[in-house]
C-alpha cells in the first residue's frame, strides 16, 4: 500500500481508502475520491506543490499532505 | 370599447396566475449556475447579504405564462454537509431555516453534464430534502462536443425526478424549464430513491464516521447510475483543454503565462480607461464651468462647485477603471484561469500562511477590498479567512489607484529608468502596488506564526474546465461592480464632499472693512480658521514628520470614510485656499493647483517627491475605508477585528510614509 503523494507525474492507479475521520477526510471523500475509484496524476505547481488529479472526468487539486491520506493500489 | 376589453384581458390573466413560486438554484461552482440565473431572470433584483451571515444572495423575478417565479440563487455548494458558510446558507436557505428568505417550493440542481458523476452528489443528497427536485443538465453541448452522452430518460427514471438538457448561453430548454417548475407545484414531495436508501441504511454499522460512509454509499450509487447512463462515443484521448491545462499549470510556461497575464492587465487598466477618463473629466469641468456661469456667486455657488461636482467628479471619473479590471477578473474567472492561479500559487501563500485560496479574494482586492473580503468565505478555514481577510485591505485597491496616479503624474518626473523604455511614474506606481503585497506578506507570515499558529490547513480546489465566458454573466459582474461604485459616489462620498467643504467653510471669518473676500489671502486665512483647519493643524505635529503640511493631514483625516476621498478634499481645500494656479498644459485643475500648493506663510512648495511618494505609501497601507472596516466587523462577526485592522494599519501607514519621507530627503530626491 502506498500514498497517492508518492506517485509519479502520469501515473494512474486505484483509490483503495481515505486514512483520517476528519473534515478534511470527508471532503475528499465528497469529491469523488472513494475507494475504488480512478486516479491519475496530472502535475504539479511549480513548486511541486499542491498536485494536479485527474478522477470521474474532472481536475482536482490538493496538497501533497492530503494526497497522503489517499491510500492507493500498488 | 378598445380599453374595457384589455381590462377584461388582464383580469382573465391574473385569474389565471394566483400562483407564485419559489424556486432555488443550488449546484457546485462553476456549473453555469449564473449563467442560468441571467438565462431565466435576467438582472437579479436584488443583491443582498442573507441576513446574519453575509452570503450574499441573488434574487430574480420572471413570468412564464403569467405566472410569476422567484428564483434565488444559492452559493455554489459540492456537499450539503456544510464545511463552509457558503454552504451553511444553501443548507439553511433550502430548510427554510433564514429568517426574511421564504423556503423554497422547488428545488432545481443545476448539474454540469460534463462533470455528471461528482455532481450527482449533490444531487443525492438534494433528493432528500422533501421538495420537488429538478434536475438541469447545463454544459450539454460542451459534454456532446466532448463525446459524453448522457441518457436523460435513465437518469430521471434512477433519480425519480425530471431531467432536462440545457444550453443557457443560447437560452435552449429554458422555456421547458419554466414550464415543468410551473407543473411542479402538483407533484407530491419527493421522494429518495429506492436505490439509494438501501443503500443508506447500511451505514450506521460502518466502522468509519457516518457521513464518511454515507459519501462512499452515495458515491456507490452514483457508479451504479452512471454505468447505465454514461456512454462515450469517441474514445476518450487527450482533448484541446488538457493542452491548455498542460501548458498553462506547467512549472515553468504556468508561472510565465500567469506573471504576463497580470502585467497585462495592470496595464490595460491604464491604457484602455485613459480616453473614457479623460471624457469624464471634460463632463466634470464641462459641468462645474456650467454651474459657474448660471449661479451666483456666493455659498450656494461654492457649495455646489467646490463641494459636489468637485467630489462626485474626482470620483466617477475612476470608473472606467473598475469596470475593466472587473471585465478582466470575470473572464478569467469564466474561462478557469482563476482557480489556476490558485493553485499556481498556493505553495507560494502557503509560505506567508495563506492558502492558494486566498489568491482569490487578494486579487479582487486590487480592485476592491470589500468583495474581496467577502470572496474569503470560499475559504473553509476559519484561520486561513481571517487572516486573509486581515491581509486582504493592504492590497492597492482601485480607490488608491486614484491617489497613485495623480500624485505620479504630478510630482513623479516623467524619465525613463536608465536606458529603458520604462518610465519612473510606472515604477513608481508599480512599487506602491509591491509595498502593499510585500506588507500583507509580512503581516501574514508574522500573524499566522503568533496568534493565529495551528496545524496546516486542507486545500482541495477544483481545476474547471477551459470554457468560453459567457457574455451575459461577465456582463453581469461588471455592472454590479459598476453599480456599487457609483452607489458609493452618489451617496457616502457625495455626503462626504459636502461635509468636508462645510466643515472647511464655516465658521465664516469676519471681515475688516475694505478687504477683498474673494482674494486669495482671505481665502486661506478662511481656510485656517475653519473647523477643518483647526483640525488639521491640531493632528499637524503628528503628520509633519511625515512631511506633510496641516491641509495634507486635514485630507487624510477627512478621507477616513474612503480613500478616493482625499482627491475630493485635496480639491476643495487648496481650491478654497490657494492663489490662482494658472494654466499648464497636459494637467488638470486639482494638479496645477497642489503644484502650486505652498507652506503657509512661505514660498516653499508642499508637494515635493519625498512628500508625494510619503503620501502614497501612506495610503497605499492606512485603513482609511469606513464601508471595508465595516464589512470586516460583518464577516468575522465581531468589532473586534475591524479595531485591530485599523490599528495595525494605521501604525503601518505612519511608519512606512515617515521612512520614505525621511529616506526620500535625506537622499536629496
Amino acid at each position: 500500500m502506498r500514498s497517492l503523494a508518492t506517485l509519479n507525474i502520469g501515473s494512474t492507479t486505484h483509490v483503495v481508502d481515505i486514512s483520517g475521520e476528519d473534515n478534511t477526510s470527508l471532503r475528499l471523500l465528497e469529491m469523488g475520491l472513494t475507494p475504488g475509484v480512478e486516479v491519475t496524476v496530472v502535475s504539479t505547481a511549480p513548486l511541486g506543490d499542491p498536485v494536479e488529479l485527474e478522477l470521474r472526468g474532472y481536475r482536482l487539486s490538493i496538497r501533497r499532505n492530503e494526497a497522503a491520506r489517499v491510500v492507493v493500489a500498488n | 370599447m378598445s380599453f374595457i376589453k384589455t381590462q377584461d384581458t388582464t383580469e382573465q390573466l391574473v385569474a389565471d396566475t394566483d400562483m407564485k413560486l419559489t424556486v432555488a438554484l443550488l449546484g457546485n461552482p462553476n456549473t453555469g449556475k449564473s449563467t442560468l440565473f441571467s438565462a431565466l431572470a435576467g438582472i437579479p433584483t436584488r443583491i443582498a447579504n442573507y441576513p446574519g451571515v453575509t452570503v450574499e444572495e441573488k434574487l430574480g423575478q420572471f413570468h412564464h405564462r403569467a405566472h410569476t417565479i422567484k428564483l434565488i440563487d444559492l452559493p455554489g455548494a459540492y456537499s450539503l454537509n456544510a464545511k463552509s458558510p457558503d454552504e451553511q446558507v444553501a443548507v439553511d436557505v433550502l430548510h427554510g431555516n433564514l429568517t426574511g428568505i421564504e423556503q423554497p417550493d422547488c428545488i432545481v440542481v443545476v448539474v454540469d453534464a460534463t462533470n455528471l458523476s461528482r455532481n450527482l452528489y449533490l444531487v443525492s443528497q438534494a433528493l432528500a430534502i422533501g421538495k420537488p427536485v429538478l434536475v438541469a443538465l447545463t454544459l450539454c453541448d460542451v459534454a456532446e462536443s466532448k463525446g459524453i452522452h448522457i441518457n436523460r430518460e435513465k437518469l430521471s427514471e434512477f433519480l425519480g425526478c425530471p431531467v432536462l438538457r440545457l444550453v443557457a448561453p443560447r437560452r435552449e430548454g429554458i422555456d421547458h424549464l419554466a414550464e415543468t417548475l410551473i407543473e411542479s407545484s402538483d407533484w407530491s414531495g419527493q421522494t429518495i430513491p429506492e436505490s439509494l436508501t438501501s443503500r443508506l441504511a447500511t451505514c450506521s454499522d460502518s466502522d468509519r464516521p457516518v457521513a464518511s460512509a454515507e459519501a462512499i454509499a452515495r458515491y456507490g450509487w452514483i457508479d451504479e447510475i452512471t454505468k447505465d447512463v454514461l456512454s462515450y462515443s469517441v474514445q476518450q484521448s487527450r482533448s484541446l483543454g488538457d493542452h491548455i491545462d498542460s501548458v498553462l499549470t506547467h512549472r515553468v510556461f504556468g508561472t510565465v503565462v500567469f506573471a504576463l497575464t497580470m502585467l497585462s492587465i495592470f496595464s490595460s487598466i491604464f491604457w484602455l480607461a485613459s480616453p473614457l477618463m479623460d471624457l469624464i473629466s471634460g463632463g466634470v469641468e464641462f459641468a462645474a464651468g456650467l454651474a459657474e456661469s448660471i449661479m451666483p456667486d456666493g455659498i450656494l455657488q461654492s457649495l455646489v462647485i467646490d463641494g459636489v461636482i468637485a467630489g462626485v467628479g474626482g470620483v466617477i471619473i475612476f470608473l472606467p477603471q473598475i469596470a475593466i479590471l472587473f471585465l478582466f477578473v470575470a473572464v478569467l474567472e469564466g474561462c478557469g484561469y482563476l482557480a489556476r492561479a490558485a493553485f499556481l500559487m498556493d505553495r507560494l501563500l502557503v509560505g506567508v500562511g495563506l492558502s492558494g485560496k486566498s489568491f482569490i479574494p487578494l486579487l479582487s482586492s486590487f480592485a476592491c477590498a470589500i468583495p474581496g473580503i467577502m470572496a474569503a468565505r470560499t475559504i473553509e478555514n476559519r484561520r486561513d479567512r481571517l487572516l486573509t481577510i486581515l491581509v486582504a485591505p493592504l492590497m492597492s485597491c482601485s480607490a488608491r489607484l486614484p491617489v497613485y496616479l495623480l500624485l505620479c503624474s504630478a510630482f513623479v518626473p516623467n524619465v525613463a529608468v536608465g536606458n529603458s523604455w520604462i518610465r519612473l511614474p510606472a515604477v513608481v506606481l508599480a512599487s506602491m502596488y509591491l509595498v502593499g503585497i510585500l506588507v500583507a506578506a509580512m503581516v501574514a507570515f508574522i500573524l499566522s506564526r503568533t496568534i493565529f499558529r495551528g496545524p496546516p490547513q486542507p486545500f482541495v480546489l477544483e481545476l474547471p474546465s477551459w470554457r468560453w465566458p459567457q457574455v451575459a454573466v461577465v456582463v453581469e459582474r461588471v455592472r454590479e461592480a459598476a453599480v456599487s461604485f457609483l452607489k458609493n459616489a452618489g451617496t457616502l462620498i457625495l455626503a462626504v464632499s459636502i461635509v468636508v467643504w462645510a466643515l472647511g467653510s464655516f465658521p465664516r471669518p469676519v471681515l475688516e472693512a475694505g478687504v477683498n473676500p474673494e482674494s486669495a489671502e482671505q481665502q486661506g486665512e478662511a481656510l485656517r480658521q475653519s473647523f477643518l483647519g483647526q483640525a488639521g493643524r491640531l493632528i499637524e505635529p503628528v503628520v509633519k514628520p511625515l512631511g506633510w503640511d496641516w491641509r495634507i493631514g486635514c485630507a487624510a483625516v477627512a478621507s477616513f470614510p474612503a480613500r478616493e476621498v482625499v482627491l475630493g478634499v485635496l480639491g476643495v481645500i487648496y481650491n478654497l485656499g490657494d492663489v490662482d494656479p494658472g494654466e499648464e498644459d497636459g494637467a488638470g485643475m486639482l494638479i496645477r493647483q497642489l503644484r502650486a500648493a505652498t507652506w503657509d506663510g512661505t514660498d516653499r512648495k508642499v508637494f515635493t517627491l519625498p512628500v508625494a511618494l510619503s503620501i502614497m505609501v501612506f495610503f497605499a497601507l492606512c485603513a482609511q475605508c469606513a464601508s471595508t472596516l465595516v464589512i470586516i466587523g460583518k464577516e468575522t462577526a465581531s468589532w473586534f477585528w475591524p479595531l485591530v485592522s485599523f490599528a495595525y494599519m494605521t501604525a503601518l501607514a505612519w511608519i512606512g510614509a515617515f521612512f520614505v519621507f525621511q529616506i526620500g530627503t535625506a537622499l536629496g530626491w
